[in-house]
């Protein structure tokens, strides 16, 4: 800790200005549906109005007939070949041949030339369904005889775990405390401001090219390949800025095939857009949570066992489901000492809209339930609650009852840092009733250990190739900018490694043309496509360097390349011959060197251009073998593990029961950060995000699983005006496995935030809630019981002890 | 979803809108702000044939205080009665309302006669206009007509307004010496948010320190229109103001509150009715407060 001194590097570990800022904040950045093309048409769904049915007939006749329809494709058209994210579970097809999963379930597109058209082509669609009971909750779904959504899933368990490390029971034996708790959320909506949009062209020579709103240009392409039987390398996916993903769009949907497939059926561009009732509909946010967790201490707060069942509600499909069963499980190991965890998961199908990976995926309610109970077992111990987390710490080396190893760990300093910002020490128990103050901490990873498909493919490519006039770096990568900061990210990263200022590199990202990447997903990118980056940087300074070597006879060990000058470890060679050469070069320019400047970059890359020709940097990057060998080990595997702490200030309006956050201090270990700015717009993102699940999101069915709230007016998120002061700190650790010691801030930054709010509200009102979200009703009626049964209390005591003395509340 | 196929009207003058809406009876809409029609145009839960914009019409864009009265044309904006000094003085309930609706692009857009005349009963605005015993000036082509607010709520989204009349004006008699005016909405989030509850309460009272000599409470969301509270406030009349007749008032409120609560509702009949009385509590203490002052 510590070591990373400012001033060591001389591009990242800055605050650098977006490379993108410029573009966006003017309107000039290009979203999917700012793009045109010349004879577009434009694309529309059918989707199921019903839960549960029976398809006995799909009549497209009436639509064939309005005029302006190009196309219309049922599952004839498209086949029956299944995908879905993990080859486990591939449930789903383009279009549903025979039955209807849940509401929106995807049955017909069309083509038209204008979208007036082919939405009302949609609406002459005719379907004769037969209605099948449908199943909305897990007990629903997993009751003895009931109708069963995919026929090779009984009692529609889509995936079970069962894990235990450590013995359990054992340690429970010798535990002073044992307590058991319980947590459930609402389904989530990931709400990013752009809804899913794509824009297929296929070629008249077999090439498609897809455009989407997407956080994996990859796993499209892959998906697309295998499901339209096209080959990869004539499927070109192109991701144009994106107005944000938090996990819903890290895999393919339904609109993107079927836009592919009318544009091979046209011949035409097709463009289709979800609107913001089809984003609710497609789902794949958050998945409720039912979590039930026991826990046993010794006196002195020691953490001996966890006992852990979670139940899943997932929707009508696996999506990513089995990792999110995996994680609620997994991301518990750490990042306290934990000898012994037995963990029973269950994620349900039912005839919803199927949930998939959210920020923090599967992890935050599983955090949110243990960081309150551990609040509650340090109260009943009489331990400070920070005291009490900092007893059971891990520390940098630590390996977790699960496998995970912490290479590096800034935990402590992190809850040090929020203890001594926030004034925890004069401000907790010294607070007037009303008001409340709460910390938890949490860690998430940097990327998973696998790709979501098995295999031993780079999870990141990367190639930069110098212009033939020297001084530029082109930078290609096909990972994801989805408005998080990557591009900015991996252009300060090439140009710190190949020694160049930050104004020198042009990056172009999120195009499969550009090589593999795995995408926008598990906080991933920084560690994963920024050690791709960082070794075709250093690949392309060796390169240019070699040919300075042969140039100039000095050894390429003493020579180096900083801030986009030549560096010469000893005695500075004549290099009188090689500028005069690069200014013949140039005859005419009026920017060439004189005589007595340092030898630049530029020239030197020119020399190399000359040379050898095309400099090209290679960088690739896989993850080792990491991990436990037992089933479902690899979810929560990874590299490096990025952790937080957060303590949260709060006052409670007794007589209404609505929340107010007045201020939130949360620190986070990035590992070394390499845009701050990024950084804390991270923490920022995910704080806000955080505070919409804990006080006011929740997606709402009527009982014929029909979304009631289906855009942002009554699917609450958080708002400027709910956004308390915010202080974040950026704590350093130097991750040994990430490109210069960085490691992930997009996810982990939001496990903390709904358990340090449960935690200040207990605070608060003196009275625990097990039901997200906190919104006013639910925080009223949990103080409004409370105060009855204390009332009740004193009655029964009352009469009871009529005489002696009023016990101890 | 776009927007479904209509005609589009501008007139320019409040008889030539009379006589559009007079010839085309339901089949017209009126678009004002528009902030609520073109959701419901867009989701297809209503087509109108014709669209008539009236935001054109000066008359109606009139915001006046003169001998008592504060008038408010129709097509005002909230954001404009928002910045309104005088507003803010005088009718503090109103511009509480008015602030608390939507957001700053939607007050900017959004007009005070939009948000009566769509008749939700968790409106922001026909609260305090209730509480302050506001009138309503309707027009048609034969004449105009004035009526109270209070008669005019029928049902969620209907009116006493004919298919044939348009809301012109609306008229807000100064509060006299001595009274005072709350308004306090409750919902979910901080901003942009849809009521789960609002009450506004008014008192006027017998000189300084006098009893209360007018009363008038106005409950929202728990009814398919905005409802007086007519048990509170006889409570009130003749009493002095004390924080135990008030929450005899916000008792008599929660009994007459009846709200539906279904499993779909935003919060449960048993917590609006809890609330009708904190609020009622609350706004009451703040009339008298200002009623003090004044």
């Amino acid at each position: 800790m510590g070591e990373i001194s400012m001033g060591k590097f001389d591009v990242i570990n800055s605050r650098a200005v977006r490379v993108d800022a410029s573009d966006k904040v003017r309107g000039r950045a290009l979203y999917v549906d700012d793009m045109k093309m010349a004879g577009m048409l434009y694309g529309a769904l059918l989707q199921s109005p019903l839960a549960h049915a029976e398809i006995l007939n799909i009549d497209t006749t009436a639509a064939q007939r309005l005029p302006g329809v190009k196309s219309i494709i049922t599952h004839k058209d498209a086949g029956l070949v299944k995908f879905g994210v993990s080859p486990a579970r591939y449930d789903e097809t383009i279009f549903c041949h025979d039955k209807v999963r849940h509401v929106g379930d995807n049955i017909a597109a069309v083509a038209a030339t204008d979208l007036d058209t082919a939405l009302r082509a949609v609406s002459l669609i005719k379907v004769d369904y037969r209605e099948l009971p449908a199943v909305f909750t897990v007990e629903e779904a997993m009751a003895e005889g009931a109708p069963v959504l995919h026929a090779a899933f009984p009692r529609n368990i889509t995936a079970e775990v069962q894990d235990e490390f450590g013995d359990v029971e054992a340690a429970f034996k010798q535990c002073d405390l044992i307590k058991t708790t319980s947590l459930v959320n609402k389904r989530q909506d990931a709400a990013f401001i752009e809804p899913q949009g794509c824009i297929a062209s296929y070629d008249f020579s077999g090439n498609l090219t897809l455009y989407s709103s997407t956080q994996s240009p990859h796993y499209i392409q892959r998906v697309v390949s295998m499901v339209l039987g096209i080959p990869m390398g004539k499927v070109r996916v192109v991701k144009p800025y994106v107005g944000g993903g938090f996990g819903p769009k890290a895999a393919t949907n339904h609109m993107e095939l079927a836009a592919c497939l009318l544009s091979m059926k046209t011949g035409k561009p097709v463009k289709m857009n979800f609107d913001r009732q089809q984003v609710f509909m497609h789902g794949r946010s958050r998945h409720q949570f039912f979590h039930h967790m026991t826990t046993g201490v010794k006196k002195d707060g020691t953490i001996m066992a966890l006992k852990h069942d979670c139940y899943l509600n997932g929707g009508a499909y696996a999506s990513f489901g089995i990792a999110t069963v995996y994680y609620a499980g997994s991301l518990l190991g750490g990042p306290y000492k934990l000898p012994a965890m037995k963990y029973h998961g269950y994620r349900v199908y039912t005839n919803l809209p199927a949930c998939g990976a959210q920020r923090g995926h599967g992890g935050v309610i599983a955090r949110g339930c243990w960081e309150q109970q551990l609040d509650m077992i340090a109260q009943e111990l009489g331990i400070d609650p920070i005291e009490m987390r900092l007893r059971n710490m891990m520390s940098a080396g630590d390996v977790t009852c699960n496998y995970l190893d912490m290479s590096s760990l800034g935990m402590k300093e992190c809850v040090e840092a929020v203890r001594d910002r926030s004034g925890w020490k004069e401000k907790k128990g010294n607070l007037p009733p009303g008001k409340g103050i709460g910390m938890s901490c949490g860690f998430f990873v940097s990327g998973a250990g696998y790709p979501i498909y098995r295999s031993d493919t780079f999870h990141g490519t990367v190639i930069i190739k110098l212009t033939e006039d020297g001084g530029t770096a082109l930078v290609y990568t096909a990972s994801a900018e989805i408005g998080q900061g990557s591009d900015t990210t991996f252009a300060m990263i090439a140009a710190e490694a190949m020694g160049i200022p930050l104004e020198c590199v042009r990056l172009e990202s999120g195009d499969t043309d550009f090589g593999v990447d795995l995408g926008a997903y598990s906080s991933r990118q920084t560690l994963m496509t920024g050690l791709a980056t960082k070794e075709a940087g250093e690949d392309i300074k060796r390169q240019v360097l070699e040919v300075l070597s042969e140039e100039l006879h000095v050894p390429v060990e003493d020579m180096d390349i900083k801030k986009g000058f030549i560096v010469f470890k000893g005695e500075k060679p004549d290099i009188t011959a090689l500028r005069t050469r690069y200014i013949k070069e140039h005859r005419g320019w009026s920017d060439n060197p004189a005589m007595d400047e340092e030898l630049s970059f530029r020239e030197a890359s020119r020399m190399a251009f000359l040379s050898r020709g095309s400099i090209v940097g290679k960088g690739k990057y896989k993850p080792p073998i990491l991990g436990g060998q037992h089933k479902g080990a690899a979810v929560g595997t990874s590299p490096a593990y990025g952790c937080s702490a957060q303590v949260v200030e709060l006052s409670v309006d007794e007589g209404t029961g609505k929340i107010n956050i007045e201020k939130m201090t949360d620190a986070h270990d990035c590992g070394l950060a390499i845009n701050r700015t990024s950084v804390e717009g991270q923490m920022y993102g995910s704080l806000s995000m955080g505070l919409g699940e804990a006080l006011f999101e929740e997606v709402k069915f009527d009982d014929k699983g029909r979304v009631i709230n289906d855009d942002l007016a009554e699917y609450k998120i958080t708002r400027a005006l709910d956004m308390p002061a915010i202080e974040p700190i950026i704590v350093e650790s130097n991750e040994p496995n990430g490109p210069f010691g960085a490691k992930e801030v997009g996810e982990g930054a939001i496990m903390p935030a709904i358990p340090a709010i449960l935690n200040a509200v207990a605070d608060a009102i003196g009275v625990r809630i097990f039901e997200l979200p906190l919104k006013p009703e639910r925080v009223y009626m949990a103080i409004k019981e409370y105060k009855m049964k204390k009332e009740k209390e004193k009655g029964i005591e009352g009469k009871t002890l009529a005489g002696s003395s009023q016990k101890q509340a | 979803m776009s927007l479904p196929e209509f005609d589009f009207h501008a007139p320019g003058t409040v008889e030539e809108a009379c006589r559009m809406v007079a010839g085309f009876g339901a089949k017209a809409k009126i678009f004002a702000g528009g902030t609520d029609l073109m959701l419901d145009m867009r989701r297809n839960r209503i087509s109108p044939e014709h669209v008539i914009s009236i935001p054109g019409i000066e008359e109606l864009k009139t915001l006046e205080i003169a001998s008592g009265m504060l008038t408010i044309g129709a097509c005002v904006t909230v954001a404009r009665v928002v910045k309104s000094k005088e507003i803010a003085a005088k009718w503090g309930a109103l511009c509480a309302g008015a602030k608390a609706l939507g957001s700053c692009l939607v007050r900017n857009l959004a007009t005070i006669g939009g948000n009566v005349v769509s008749a939700r009963p968790a409106a922001d605005i026909p609260p305090s206009l209730m509480a302050y015993g506001a009138s309503l000036v309707l027009k048609k082509t034969s004449g105009e007509r004035v009526v109270s607010i209070n008669d005019f709520f029928t049902g969620t989204g209907s009116t006493a307004m004919g298919p044939d009349e348009i809301l012109t004006r609306i008229l807000v008699p100064e509060p006299p010496p001595h009274s005072g005016a709350g308004y306090v909405n409750l919902g979910i989030r901080n901003a942009c948010d849809i009521n789960i509850l609002n009450v506004s309460s008014y008192i006027a009272l017998d000189g300084p320190g006098g009893a209360i000599k007018d009363a008038r409470i106005v409950m929202g969301c728990v009814a398919p229109t905005h409802v007086r509270v007519n048990s509170a406030e006889k409570l009130l009349i003749g009493e002095k103001p004390t924080d135990a007749l008030f929450q005899r008032a916000g008792e008599a409120a929660l009994n007459a509150a009846t709200p539906r609560g279904s499993a779909y509702s935003r919060a449960s009949a048993e917590y609006k009715k809890d609330m009708v009385k904190e609020l009622t509590v609350r706004t009451l203490a703040m009339a008298y407060r200002e009623a003090m002052g004044r």
